[in-house]
């Protein structure tokens, strides 16, 4: 079967190629095209019609095409959508105005409130009242329902969440609501809280409502046409979509629950270093995907992802387990700048358009790209073999009054540029690190995005990460983590200030595993998936403290352990945590949840062959480093190396897009999947 | 400065502290510091100011303080490696410490056996004995009361703890351990700091590292010049009120900023002396970053780049002479000063006004409430506590914003519980928490609206506790033409029995009885009727303002939902032009009551009692007050004087 996996960024459209279940990781191809804005599918559909036919498949053979997009993203953070209504619980009509209160930055004299998705006028709060024990305290009001809908309607508003209070605990009364609205206006579309996320805060969970169905048209016009063109051309094609989670659903489940997909991109990423370092052996791994406005991290610790239900999609927080990755600085596009005498870098960006200088489409402003380039780190010659050109002499004449006012040459002042730009990483990096209890000495730094292969591997130095990879396609690593994706639900029951026994949370558990066996069922068509895997974990804290820890309980339930084998799991993460834990304390279950793996079928990890000829520098060249230009730096082609080569730094390795810079005191190697390893000496 | 070391070392200092702030965090023990991060780690040099502080994780708001107050205590001979210092004691520490829950420790840090600066950590502990849980209520009067106190001290002596410390500090809390946990947790960030420090030594030499923290306070002084020189020169005051000591007078507070070139001075004389309840706070008569935050906060709204250090104080100079409120001395209580700190700001955002062409703010609704609930639980009988919500109210306009509904400037930080939380760890049924239509101060910009909450006991018995509650009395006041905000009201059920009941201090519900607190709200900004008629269109689609009130207060006629621009023009023209120039709008009750107190009164009030002998103060002061009670209207300074004279003498 022919698996294409897609993911589309700024500038390029990007594809990676599974042809076969027989090839392996090393056989896996790549392509790229423009991507085509604003009709996105455009490229994907050009994409999948080249790459079908430069593999020689034929087009009634079985595809399978797993899709990431940013349609949806795009669309809440600039807010492109017409408006939507909100119908809430009489008492509440400012649950988005008033959020969570908090400001982000309160020393800020004009700090305010970002705006919310839905204006007040257009929020109804409607009589009825659902008690946190889920009685009913006071009945739904339906004729107030139905005016306020009539109103909405007559607004010209055909699109509307649902959020009463407690309706996670008991959705009855949102249940009746949207079953009233749907048979009174057959043209609205209406999803209630509990269908989307039934979790509680009713903030949040209102958020997350009213997400889902502000993108849900966007979105089921976008995946209609790319599943008509492929039902149409490749009868037996079949479209998956990345989700948040690191795992992916099928497009039907997509175009229902488009929520899953708004914080997709970074996340495929994270999934692709993850199953690279299952073929490399390695348990932790700080992944670098550094673009043209910031640099990413995530953590992948023990073997698993990072998950976080604090995420945040343009303004708005999203409650839900998603891959967390943080912005950690700039990207190849930070523009460098004086602020009264002082070096900056950032946060401001020249983006794909102007872009830096030296790409020559107008932007004048110095950006680390142009120090990059007049450090000689990227090729005077260009990119993707010249295809891109690269101007040094626009990149020194954005760098002249920088030079200028530091009193130096261009030369100095780009790698003062460099310099301060990784000290901008290093004060986002060490907070992060911290915070999450790991050393920088123990993880492997995972190189990829368009600037990553130059500034990973000096900030690597800087922080005194011993270890780097590179994977063999890091240009299209984000498309690559779609085709290595499992099928992957998370389904959730809270459960605070309910004493449960060890039966009930047993049941509980079940019909959580329940849901998500379900769900596999439906995406999936007979023997996709290999082997399913269910991950039971609890949101516990210390009675008396209101901050609660995730635990993974899954290997307490496979020993059949009860109630007090679950506390003590709590009790040992506390203590693997924060280096303390109070086993004489009670503790409180919050939230309980399952995630459902359906594991699919995954290329191999087999070695390439032994070691071939050495290779030929395409060129020497100096480049800058530590206030001085190293002579005669070798230049290679990544493809001229063959397996099992190594090599000193400083050196520089060249591969279509990406440029990676091998730092003096690492050396470099090509392991045995073709990836590139950078190891301190 | 170093162009390009000033950045980087900036950036490194950040680094060290943001990490050790967050080691702090992740590994302290109290869920006072996981929910509100009352707690801090820094890097001060050898005189006391901080040139890496966190920003991030922790409180943000005390870059400009000293920790000189702790550690002028110790001799560098007396300091050695290893060595731990703690306090608490608001009276021996020069405003380092500003209330005793506030226990603040400093470690020496020495590279190549020389000291080279100090790590420094605070943490509001959440309980240090007292007189009631948590230690603080609003009508405790003396510290005692409030706690354990501890003058400097040496905690860890070379690396040895000293157990007696320990075990004092212990035995006077009522969660001892938990709050040992907290300070465990300080120690190690402190111990980290050291580490980065001393390894950052070694890295670029010691030489580089003082002079990149001699670079980037000098960078943030820069800054701050820049900011104040562009301020009109001048002399501007203003005052403002807190309502109620322990006996219902109002507390003035009085506050003088004269601009002079690029340097600033805040001085407060003339304020009230300190109260016989817990809103006092320390200062150390010397310029204390509570003094100046109206200040500083400006400085970091206009250069949002500013390294954050003690660079930002160098501009300016803040007094409060001892005794007064801002500047309390022993035994004052402290416990809940935040009330009195936001005040200072308000009057201090209230020169500033005049120190701008433009103006810069209204005044916001000026609280800092935090409900409380307490009940028996039905199976054990034990007492339950819960914390219901944050409750403030609106801020003030601004001279390009309207302000921020439900919540105020300075305790912006503060999150909101989720109301399906509070109801299933309380017996209460949260009925309400919505914004209030029209409660707002009218302008240019209006004021962030009042916030409603409603709760209901479901139980025989819920006690409600509220601190921090102000502004019954007097509004929040609006500016250039702005009007004033809305009072804070509580009411008890509002819809069967309503019954007015001004601020809480304990208040009982019974069973299904229903408590109602509408806040205060923020001033407006400039006249109502130069608001641009699309915004008084949307408050109006958004049912938070009347077509009524568009059309009398702001002069905007709506026909559906519609501008009619004609009638509204011809509306406008028919409105006066408010006053072009700096003015300010308070409302009745303050201006009833400065007709018959005149603050020159107040003033002239609060240095003749700070005049005389501190344990006579507090009766002379009352006597006082209900002498000229009885005295002809408006009461003058020399009334005041002479009155104050005859009782004084009497007092002897």
């Amino acid at each position: 079967m022919l698996r294409i996996g897609v993911d589309i960024g700024g500038t390029f459209t990007d594809f990676a190629i599974w042809k076969d279940e027989g090839d392996g990781y090393v056989d896996i191809g790549s392509h790229k095209a423009p991507t085509s804005r604003p009709n996105f599918a455009d490229a994907v559909k050009q994409g999948v019609r080249d790459l079908v036919a430069r593999y020689g498949v034929a087009e009634d053979s079985p595809i399978l095409v797993v899709h990431g997009t940013t349609v949806s993203t795009n669309a809440v953070i600039e807010r492109s959508e017409p408006p939507i209504a909100l119908i809430t619980t009489k008492g509440f009509r400012d649950i988005l105005g008033i959020a969570r209160l908090r400001l982000d930055k309160p020393v800020d004299l004009f700090n305010r409130r970002s705006i919310p998705l839905v204006a007040r006028e257009n929020v109804f709060a409607i009589t009825g009242r659902i008690l946190a024990d889920g009685s009913e305290d006071i009945h739904l009001d339906e004729a107030e329902l139905l005016d306020a809908v009539e109103t909405a309607v007559a607004r010209g508003l055909s699109t509307m969440g649902v959020c009463f209070l407690n309706a996670h605990r008991n959705p009855a009364h949102e249940r009746r609501a949207v079953a009233l609205i749907r048979g009174r206006f057959p043209d609205v579309e209406v999803m209630a809280s509990h269908e989307v996320w039934p979790q509680q805060s009713e903030y949040e969970r209102a958020m997350l409502t009213l997400l889902n169905v502000y993108v849900k048209r966007l979105m089921q016009g976008y995946l209609q046409d790319i599943d008509d063109f492929l039902v149409e051309t490749y009868p037996n094609a079949k479209l998956y979509i990345t989700k948040s989670n690191g795992g992916i659903m099928s497009a039907a489940e997509a175009r229902e629950l488009p929520i899953h997909t708004l914080l997709s991109g970074p996340a495929a990423g994270v999934t692709a270093a993850h199953t690279l370092g299952r073929y490399l052996g390695l348990d932790r791994i700080l992944t670098f995907d550094m673009g043209g406005t910031s640099a990413d991290v995530s953590l992948i610790d023990g073997g698993r992802p990072m998950i976080t239900a604090q995420a945040e999609v343009g303004d708005f927080p999203l409650m839900m387990p998603v891959t967390a990755v943080e912005a950690i600085g700039a990207g190849g596009g930070s523009i460098v700048w004086l602020d009264g005498g002082v070096l900056k870098v950032g946060p401001r960006s020249a983006g794909s358009l102007p872009g830096p200088a030296c790409y020559g489409l107008g932007g004048t402003a110095p950006t680390l790209s142009d120090a990059y380039l007049i450090a000689n780190y990227l090729s005077p010659k260009g990119l993707l073999g010249g295809r891109v050109a690269l101007d040094r002499a626009l990149a020194e004449k954005a760098f002249a009054p920088i030079a200028d006012a530091l009193g130096t040459d261009v030369v100095a002042a780009a790698e003062s540029a460099i310099d301060v730009a990784t000290s901008n990483m290093l004060a986002k990096i060490s907070p992060f690190l911290a915070r999450l209890g790991v050393g920088a000495s123990d993880l492997t730094l995972m190189i990829f995005g368009g600037a990553g292969g130059v500034h990973g591997p000096i900030l690597a130095s800087e922080i005194n990460i011993g270890r780097m990879v590179v994977p063999r396609l890091p240009s299209v690593f984000c498309a690559f983590g779609g085709l290595v994706s499992d099928l992957m639900h998370d389904a959730v029951r809270t459960v605070q200030g309910q004493p449960l026994t060890e039966a009930e949370i047993f049941d509980i558990f079940a019909t959580l595993a329940a849901e998500g066996r379900d769900w596999l069922k439906r995406q999936s068509h007979e023997g996709q998936v290999k082997e399913t895997e269910f991950i039971h974990l609890a949101d516990m804290r210390y009675a008396a403290q209101s901050f609660t820890l995730s635990i993974d309980l899954s290997t307490v339930l496979a020993a059949r352990g009860g109630l007090d084998a679950m506390v003590a799991a709590f009790h040992a993460e506390h203590a693997r945590l924060f280096g303390h834990a109070n086993p004489d304390a009670p503790v409180s279950i919050d939230t309980l949840r399952v995630r459902t793996i359906g594991r699919q079928a995954k290329p191999g990890a087999v070695a390439l062959g032994s070691a071939g000829a050495l290779p030929t520098p395409l060129e020497h060249r100096r480049i800058r480093s530590g206030g001085r230009w190293l002579e005669d730096v070798p230049v290679y082609a990544w493809r001229d190396l063959s397996p099992h080569w190594a090599g000193a730094g400083p050196a520089i390795i060249q591969q279509d897009l990406a440029t990676i810079l091998v730092p003096p005191g690492y050396g470099a190697r090509v392991g045995a999947l073709g990836d590139l390893e950078l190891v301190k000496d | 400065m170093d162009p390009v070391q000033t950045e980087i070392m900036k950036n490194r200092f950040t680094a060290i502290a943001e990490e050790a702030a967050t080691v702090a965090y992740r590994t302290a023990h109290t869920t006072f510091v996981k929910q509100t991060q009352d707690f801090q780690v820094a890097v001060a040099r050898i005189s006391g100011e901080f040139f890496a502080y966190p920003m991030l994780t922790g409180v943000v708001s005390g870059s400009g303080q000293t920790i000189a107050g702790l550690t002028r205590h110790f001799p560098d001979d007396e300091l050695e490696p290893g060595d731990v210092l703690i306090s608490n004691d608001p009276f021996s520490t020069w405003g380092l410490v500003t209330h005793m829950m506030d226990i603040h420790l400093a470690r020496p840090i020495f590279v190549d056996g020389k000291l080279a600066c100090f790590a420094w950590s605070f943490v509001h502990a959440s309980d240090i004995g007292g007189a009631v849980p948590g230690s603080i209520s609003p009508d405790l009067f003396e510290c005692f009361q409030e706690g354990l106190r501890l003058r400097p001290t040496k905690l860890v002596k070379a690396g040895a703890v000293n157990q007696d410390i320990v075990n004092i500090l212990k035995d006077n809390s009522r969660i001892g351990d938990a709050v040992w946990g907290d300070l465990e947790a300080l120690m190690a960030a402190m111990r980290l700091l050291d580490l980065r420090i001393n390894a950052l030594c070694a890295k670029v030499g010691v030489e580089a590292f003082h002079r990149g923290v001699d670079d980037v306070m000098t960078h943030a002084e820069m800054k701050a010049r820049r900011v104040i020189g562009a301020l009109k020169d001048g002399t501007y005051t203003f005052a403002d009120y807190i309502e109620g000591d322990d006996y219902g007078a109002a507390v003035h507070i009085y506050c003088r900023l004269t601009i002079r070139g690029d340097g600033a001075e805040v001085d407060y004389s003339g304020s009230s002396p300190q109260v016989h309840a817990a809103f006092n706070f320390a200062t150390g008569s010397r310029t204390h970053p509570f003094l100046c935050l109206g200040l500083t906060n400006y400085i970091q709204t206009m250069e949002p780049d500013i390294p954050i250090n003690g660079g930002v104080m160098r501009p300016i100079k803040a007094y409060a002479p001892p005794g007064t409120v801002m500047n309390a001395e022993y035994p004052a209580a402290m416990g809940n000063r935040f009330v009195a700190v936001m005040r200072c700001y308000d009057a201090l955002i209230g020169c500033l006004n005049q120190a701008l062409p433009d103006g810069i703010a209204a005044c916001g609704a000026g609280q800092a409430g935090i409900i409380s609930s307490a009940w028996a639980d039905p199976a054990s009988g034990r007492n339950r506590v819960a914390v219901v919500e944050p409750f403030s109210g609106g801020s003030g306009g601004r001279v390009r914003a309207d302000g921020v509904d439900a919540n105020d400037t300075m305790i912006g930080y503060l999150k909101s519980t989720p109301i399906e939380h509070v109801e299933v760890e309380t017996p209460l049924v949260v009925r309400r928490h919505e914004l209030v239509p029209s409660s707002f101060g009218h302008g240019r910009y209006r004021g962030g609206a009042a916030v409603a909450i409603e709760l209901e006991s479901r139980s025989p018995e819920v006690t409600i506790t509220v601190r921090g509650l102000d502004r019954f009395r007097f509004q929040p006041w609006g500016v250039f033409g702005g009007t004033a905000g809305g009072n804070s009201v509580t009411t008890l059920n509002p819809e069967t029995a309503p019954a007015r009941i001004g601020r809480i201090k304990v208040l009982r519900l019974g069973e299904r009885d229903v408590l109602q607190m509408i806040s205060s709200s923020g001033g407006g900004f400039g006249p109502p009727v130069e608001r641009k008629p699309e915004a008084v269109l949307r408050d109006v689609l958004d049912e938070m303002l009347s077509v009524e009130e568009a059309e009398a207060i702001y002069g905007v006629v709506i026909a559906g939902r519609e501008i009619d621009r004609e009638r509204t023009a011809a509306l406008r023209a028919g409105i006066a032009d408010g006053p072009p120039r700096f003015s300010v709008q308070h409302g009745p009750s303050r201006r009833a009551f400065e007709a018959e107190w005149p603050i020159e009164a107040s003033i002239a009030l609060a240095d003749a009692a700070l005049a005389t002998p501190p344990g006579l103060r507090r009766f002379i002061m009352v006597k006082s007050r209900a002498a000229l009670d009885d005295a002809t209207k408006p009461i003058t300074p020399a009334m005041v004087a002479d009155t104050v004279k005859r009782i004084a003498s009497q007092s002897r």
